[in-house]
This record gives structure tokens, C-alpha cells and sequence, in this order.
């Protein structure tokens, strides 16, 4: 069990690959913003990929531990310390009840870091999975961020063998300040939605992410008005980024509104009334999760469907890796 | 051919059907779209909807889920288990299956909602809207929705109140917020058109029913919203899947066609009905297994009084929309 001293920013409960199955029905996946920190953490205390661990956004908070267990910290390094020492990211560490985890904050690279414990996040599943959809205030912990003196379960698991594997270098992930993602167009695109001058704005420049930037949406800088082939959005709206109302390629739309571009993730809205002119492959979805809002920038990599189905075999190879550990 | 090209297959038109556009959406997503040309048509949906169950009926291995809107179906699907290829394969040989929209006979359950008109938690949000969010917003001049909605449309705020309750409205697909549906108007001369808040509110409580174009929403919980608004009904979900209604899950619509119709009742009723759906669990949905024959459907649509009732009301609606305030 951990009892959490400082909820900090936002620590959710998520999971991965989320909610399926529940779009038609208007609910998001939800799960986590970077899914390879939590399923690298995962391997690292011995869970299944598919374990529930805690997401922080930002940092700032301290968490006591009310029974032995082995954690790992993975994604954005936070500075932790437990009981006062410095804790190493991406191993795995044994803690004895009584313990205190405690993060500091966000630095130069990475946003967001995983708490993961043997045996995984005990929260009820719901519709399937046991993520926090925020925006909907449902799944995981109360359909909530945790807070000051909540108590969370894990759920009991045999921890011998478990505590000290390190992650080997060669796998920890490269965090950037201008994120690469590979993205391949449609469903609106060129020549019929965007004119190909716009298309080939979207994949040359860097776009820097929006203060305004959250678990649903992370909105980037504005495409300029040569982007749009149509003078407005027809029976859709007044506007060329109208269209009648479509389901959305979530998680990993580029989906605009107005002149702005946002990247719709984890609980993004499921269908609405605008465009959206390409997706950001499944394998680098975690790097939007990592970007730093109001600071990093992204950039769009034309990458074809067959290099981005080639990219989730190597990913779920590298999972399975013998030399994943040290 | 462009480099940035997503149709990435077709299905030539056929008889009444449109040509279907095959539309690459990422890695793990194509778009299904009914035609070139932006419409709303409730006949499309008829299609894409008898056309969405097939695909979830025939279990193809590797498709995880889709998304139904009224011209274009999202598929969510696990390229490393089904190619895109394979997918549009199979969904060709489905659409190919489907005899003309004219013959089909759809189920459509008829599901009968009660409303209070202008209740006390609906009136709130407008209050609450004039008082942080925008104090001079036209929609809400006086202190609620029905004046400015009857503006648009050119006629009175009872022909508004008579139309949401005289005309069965259609679920083409749920989507954008939990369980919600969306909802058109099934009988032409009901279709009111009206625009959205600008800005959109912060707080709308759960059941409010209102529209944003010619489309209807139910607030299923209580979240921001942009339509413009008659009052309040039941809940329409359930997160904690107490009630025997949610004990599948917390929805009460489906993607499938459903048919919602509107009684008129009081607020202290609508109240009542949240205790016995959300405390003790007891209420009786008002719920019927029915179907719509589409033929007879077309043959009510080409009626001439429907016919000329459906211009008159559109003359009006063009005289009022020039009149109203823009948003």
C-alpha cells in the first residue's frame, strides 16, 4: 500500500493500452501519456505490461510506503529520493514499509514520470481497464488525481528476485526539447481538406506546445492560412477546419480547430466537428506525453504505414529483449 | 499522386449506394466515408449503421472497435494482427452485402424520455453562464435559451416546445462525452437550426437536453457543453451501473439507431425519477423494441403535407436566422 504525503501536481492512476473498446460510446482509452516509461517500469518490478502504475505530471510530491515492496521510477527523471537518498531512475529498488518516496520537479527534458510497484496499482477495473480518464472523472483512483492522505492499494505479488535490475542503457529512451514523431497523413489531407503547401508546412516546421496543453489535448502554435484547400467548412461549420461531425483517429489525431493544431490524447474527445489531417504512430505516442507544455516543441516525421507497423513489432520485440536488463 | 494522398481505396456507387472512400487514418485507424460531398442525410446513417453492425457482428480478428458518426465510420484496428488491406477487404465484402438502403428495415428502439421545460437546475447554467462567462451573450437575454431558439427558427417558443416533443429524433452514433448520443430530427418540419454558445458554458447538469445546429444532445453527466437549452430529462447513464437498466454497462443509448421521444412533464417529477433511478434503483424505462421500415419512412418523408409543412418552416427559419442575433 502507498499512502500518498503530497499529491504533488497530478498523480493518476494509469494503465496500458487504456480503455478499449468504449469509443463508439464516447469514452476516450484514456491510459498513460507515455506508454513505454510505464511498460519498461513494468518489466522492470516484474508486472505485466498491462499493470496499472502512477502517472506524475510535474512532480512535487512524496508518497509513504505501508508495506515492503520493490518499485522502480521510469520516464522523466524527477530527482527521487527515498528516505532522503538519491534513488536511481530505471531500476528496480526494494523499500521496506515505513519508507518515503519523495520527487522533486520536471527539469531540462521529460514531463512526466511512473511510479511502478510490484504487483501493480490495486483499483477497481473499470469498463476494462483501470485508468484515470480525468476528464471524465472516471476509472482508476475515484475517477481522480490523488491527494494528501489517500491510500492506494497494490496488489500483493511474491517479491524475491524482483529488486535490483537495471534497465540497460541502450533502452532507456532518448528525451528531446523538440520531439520527433513520425506521423502519417489523413484522414483529411491533401489535396481535398489541405492544400499540399500546407501539408508540407505541417511536416517541416517545429511547433511549440501550448501552455494550454493536458492529458485530452496538447494544442500547438497555428498553421497559417495557405493550409486549407477549402474556402469553409460546408454543411460542417463556417470555417475550413469544419466538417460534419466524424469519429476521431484517437490517440494521436492532429486534429485543428480554427488555425490550431492540437494532438488529441488519452482522454481526448472520441468525434466532433473538426478535421483531422494525420496521426501520430502508435510507437512514438509516448514522446507527446514527455513534451513539456509551454517549453518543448514537436516536429512531424512522414513515416508510411508499413515503417509504422514494422515500429510496433520492434517495440513489443524490445519488451521481450534477453538483454532488456543488466 | 500527391505524397500526401490517404484514399487509399474505394468501393464504386452502386445502385442508391455512394461511392465508399477508404481513408488511412494512422497505423491503427481507417475512415470509412460515404461519398465526396459533406451531408447530412439520415439515409446515410441508416446505411453506415446496418453496415457497423455487420462489422462487429462478423468478430474480425484484430478489429478493436468502431466509431459511427453519420457519414463516416472510424475503425480502430491492430495492424499487427489484420493489415489495412485485409480490413477494407473484409469491409467491402460487407458493404457489398447490404442490400439498397430503400429495402432495409432497421431495429430502432423507441426510447421515451420525460422533460421538464426551463427547469430550476437548467435556468441555473444560464445564470451561472450570463454571470461568469459571457453577461451580454444574446442567447440568454432573457435569462434562458426558448426566446433565442424560437428567433432562429421565425416562430414562437411554443412551436419550439411542440417540436422537440412531435417529432421522434435518431440516434446516428454516440460520441464526444460518455454515453452521449447524437440526435436529428426524424419529421422535417421539426428540424430547428440553431447555433452554438460562443463561448461555451462551464457547468451544464446532468439531463440537460438541448441542440447545437439541427443536432440534440442529452448531457449524460454533468460537464460544459455548447448547445442551447429546453430544460431537463432523466439520466440517460449511469456510472456506477446500480440500476438494472446499467447493469451491462453505464449506457442507455446505443450506436444503433435508437429513437428518443419527448413527453412533457414537471420538474418535481423529473426529480422524483432521479431518486428512483439513482438512489433506489427502481424506475421502469420507457423502453420498446421497434423497427423503422425505410420504405415507409420515404413514403412519410414525400407526403405533400410533410413536404409543404417542411418548406413553410424553412421559410421561416431563413427569415429568422437573418433576423437573430449571431452568436
Amino acid at each position: 500500500m502507498i499512502k500518498v504525503i503530497n499529491g504533488g501536481i497530478e498523480v493518476l492512476t494509469e494503465d496500458w493500452p487504456g480503455r478499449l473498446g468504449y469509443m463508439g460510446l464516447g469514452m476516450a482509452a484514456a491510459g498513460a501519456m507515455d506508454n513505454l516509461a510505464l511498460q519498461l517500469g513494468n518489466r522492470l518490478v516484474g508486472n505485466e505490461l498491462t499493470a496499472a502504475g502512477l502517472e506524475i505530471a510535474g512532480g512535487y510530491c512524496e508518497f509513504a510506503f505501508t508495506r515492503d515492496g520493490v518499485i522502480a521510477m521510469a520516464g522523466a527523471d524527477m530527482s527521487p529520493t527515498l528516505n532522503g537518498e538519491p534513488m536511481g531512475m530505471w531500476e528496480s529498488v526494494a523499500v521496506k514499509e515505513g519508507d518515503r518516496l519523495k520527487l522533486s520537479h520536471f527539469g531540462e527534458k521529460g514531463f512526466r514520470s511512473y511510479l511502478c510497484v510490484a504487483g501493480g496499482i490495486d483499483v477497481p477495473v473499470y469498463l476494462g481497464s483501470r485508468s484515470t480518464c480525468l476528464f471524465g472523472s472516471y476509472g482508476g483512483f475515484e475517477g481522480r488525481k490523488l491527494a494528501k492522505d489517500d491510500v492506494v492499494k497494490v496488489y500483493p505479488t511474491e517479491l524475491a528476485g524482483k529488486d535490483g535490475r537495471k534497465l540497460n542503457p541502450k533502452y532507456i529512451p532518448a528525451y528531446e526539447n523538440d520531439w520527433e514523431l513520425r506521423t502519417i497523413p489523413g484522414p483529411n489531407s491533401a489535396p481535398d481538406y489541405v492544400t499540399e503547401e500546407g501539408m508540407d508546412y505541417l511536416f517541416s516546421h517545429s511547433f511549440k506546445i501550448s501552455h494550454n496543453a493536458n492529458r485530452a489535448a496538447y494544442r500547438l502554435e497555428e498553421v497559417p492560412d495557405y493550409f486549407w484547400a477549402r474556402e469553409d467548412g460546408g454543411k460542417g461549420g463556417s470555417h475550413p477546419s469544419n466538417i460534419v461531425d466524424h469519429g476521431y483517429n484517437m490517440r494521436g489525431a492532429i486534429n485543428v480547430t480554427g488555425n490550431t493544431p492540437s494532438l488529441l490524447i488519452a482522454d481526448g474527445p472520441t468525434l466532433g466537428g473538426f478535421v483531422c489531417v494525420a496521426n501520430v504512430i502508435n510507437a512514438d505516442l509516448w514522446k507527446i506525453g514527455q513534451g513539456i507544455p509551454s517549453r518543448d516543441k514537436v516536429h512531424f516525421k512522414l513515416t508510411t504505414t508499413e515503417e509504422a507497423i514494422e515500429a510496433r513489432r520492434e517495440r513489443a520485440a524490445m519488451f521481450q529483449a534477453d538483454d532488456l536488463f543488466l | 499522386m500527391n505524397k500526401y494522398e490517404v484514399i487509399i481505396d474505394t468501393l464504386p456507387a452502386k445502385g442508391d449506394r455512394v461511392e465508399i472512400l477508404f481513408r488511412q487514418a494512422g497505423d491503427g485507424f481507417i475512415q470509412v466515408e460515404y461519398g465526396h460531398e459533406q451531408r447530412v442525410e439520415l439515409l446515410d446513417s441508416f446505411r453506415m449503421l446496418a453496415a457497423d453492425k455487420k462489422i462487429k457482428d462478423s468478430k474480425i480478428q484484430g478489429l478493436i472497435e468502431t466509431l459511427p458518426s453519420l457519414r463516416a465510420n472510424m475503425v480502430h484496428f491492430d495492424p499487427t494482427i489484420i493489415s489495412p488491406q485485409e480490413l477494407i477487404d473484409r469491409i467491402k465484402e460487407i458493404e457489398e452485402s447490404i442490400p439498397g438502403v430503400e429495402d432495409m428495415v432497421i431495429d430502432s428502439r423507441i426510447i421515451t424520455l420525460p422533460i421538464a421545460f426551463e427547469d430550476s437546475q437548467t435556468k441555473k447554467a444560464v445564470e451561472m453562464y450570463l454571470k461568469q462567462v459571457r453577461p451580454d451573450a444574446p442567447n440568454c437575454a432573457d435569462g434562458y435559451n426558448l426566446d433565442y431558439m424560437a428567433q432562429c427558427n421565425g416562430c414562437t417558443v411554443e412551436d419550439i416546445k411542440h417540436m422537440l416533443l412531435t417529432t421522434d429524433w435518431y440516434n446516428s452514433g454516440c460520441g464526444f462525452w460518455p454515453g452521449g448520443g447524437f440526435f436529428w430530427p426524424m419529421d422535417p418540419r421539426c428540424k430547428m437550426i440553431v447555433p452554438k454558445y460562443n463561448p461555451p458554458r462551464i457547468w451544464t447538469p446532468e439531463g440537460a437536453v438541448g441542440i447545437g445546429g439541427a443536432c440534440l444532445f442529452t448531457y449524460t453527466t454533468a460537464t460544459g457543453g455548447g448547445y442551447q437549452l429546453f430544460g431537463r430529462t432523466i439520466p440517460t447513464f449511469q456510472f456506477s451501473m446500480k440500476h438494472p437498466q446499467f447493469k451491462d454497462g453505464p449506457f442507455l443509448y446505443r450506436p444503433s439507431g435508437d429513437r428518443i421521444r419527448f413527453v412533457e412533464t414537471t420538474e418535481k417529477e423529473i426529480l422524483d425519477i432521479y431518486e428512483h433511478v439513482h438512489d433506489k434503483t427502481d424506475y421502469v424505462y420507457d423502453i420498446q423494441e421497434s423497427q423503422i421500415v425505410v420504405k415507409d419512412y420515404l413514403e412519410f418523408l414525400r407526403d405533400p403535407e410533410v413536404v409543404k409543412g417542411a418548406q413553410e418552416f424553412a421559410a421561416k427559419q431563413e427569415e429568422g436566422s437573418k433576423t437573430a442575433p449571431k452568436l
